[in-house]
């Protein structure tokens, strides 16, 4: 029966993702055309950024319904307009598409690492809405870019581990990003995931049926982390998020 | 300088700049996995211990080799006895 559920999920999921995406990717495309023809590059940038995020919202939340359910629990609801620095654990590749829970109603870019760059038509849609590949440019740039978004009204998703863990456990932050919340004075919102271990494991694109429990933290406004430097900012927020996912874990 | 001293310098260090528990300060801490300092921490840290010991380090390849407490310890005194020479 287990066999069953796995092989039908799978097989139910990619093709049903592979025609979503055949039937959405090129509408996008149209639509960011006709955008383009009318509005500003920054509105349509704006545009593209949302409709991102409800491309996701399909992805991982209609799509491998209900053999794999997402469960979303905000603990910040209407606290504030943005924009945010969204900062999670990370457990799976499927962890960006989960983004899609928390921005659903926010114009926002993912700081990324090298490989999803390299997805074809995926790497060039992210490529073309703002996304940063933190390996491939200086902290220089990458402070420069994420300051000017944030100013701009762009929420922030980071995943500031860098990698994804082998254990589960909540690895060493890196400060980057903490940074520009510093400069800016702009609030961080820790978010808390588990169960996305095996949808998909590492090294693997079979996905298992299970339940992802997304738990959304109340922001850590400017107010409450002023004088922090970069360093006990970023273990603060880490240190909130491990005890979060260890209660969620019980 | 005692190498005791240059333990404690170091310490008051991590402990002043970046608020590091002095339980955690042993000297086969990994000041990245361990302590959690990332690529722009060692800047900082750097700069600290610049103005801590009176030191120029901040061009020094051989900073780009610590991975340990212990190997600040002992970068520390080589240029504390390089300096004497």
């Amino acid at each position: 029966m287990r066999l069953l559920k796995l092989i039908y999920l799978n097989i139910t999921f990619y093709a049903f993702y592979i025609i979503f995406s055949l039937v959405f990717i090129p509408l996008l495309t149209v639509f960011i055309v006709c955008c383009r023809l009318i509005l500003s590059h920054r509105q349509t940038m704006k545009r593209l950024r949302r409709v991102i995020v409800w491309y996701g919202t399909v992805a991982i939340r209609i799509l491998p319904f209900p053999l794999i359910r997402v469960e979303y629990k905000n603990y910040a609801r209407n606290e504030g307009r943005g924009p945010f620095i969204f900062v999670s654990n990370h457990r799976s590749s499927s962890d960006p598409f989960l983004m899609a829970c928390p921005c659903l109603f926010y114009e926002a870019i993912q700081v990324v690492n090298i490989w999803p760059f390299r997805l074809p038509v995926l790497g060039i849609i992210a490529k073309l809405a703002g996304y940063l590949s933190v390996r491939e440019m200086p902290f220089e740039d990458f402070f420069a870019k994420t300051t000017k978004l944030l100013r701009e009204g762009v929420s922030i998703v980071v995943f500031p581990e860098g990698t994804r863990s082998r254990d589960n456990s909540v690895g060493q932050f890196h400060g980057a990003i903490f940074r520009a919340a510093i400069e800016v004075k702009t609030p961080i919102v820790p978010l808390c995931i588990t169960g996305s271990e095996l949808i998909p494991p590492i090294g693997s694109m079979l996905l298992r049926p299970g339940v992802i429990k997304i738990h959304q933290l109340k922001p850590l406004l400017w107010e409450e982390y002023a004088g922090f430097s970069p360093f006990k900012l970023k273990n603060h927020v880490r240190q909130m998020i491990i005890n979060e996912v260890a209660a969620m874990e019980k | 300088m005692a190498e005791q001293t240059i333990i404690n310098m170091v310490n008051e260090v991590f402990i002043d700049s970046f608020e590091i528990p002095a339980d955690k300060l042993v000297p086969e801490a990994n000041i990245f996995n361990d302590l959690g300092l990332d690529s722009l921490d060692i800047v900082d840290l750097v700069v600290a211990l610049q103005k801590k010991f009176a030191v120029a380090i901040r061009d020094d390849e051989r900073v780009r080799t610590i991975r340990t407490l212990g190997d600040i310890y002992n970068f520390i005194q080589l240029i504390k006895t390089e300096g004497n020479k």
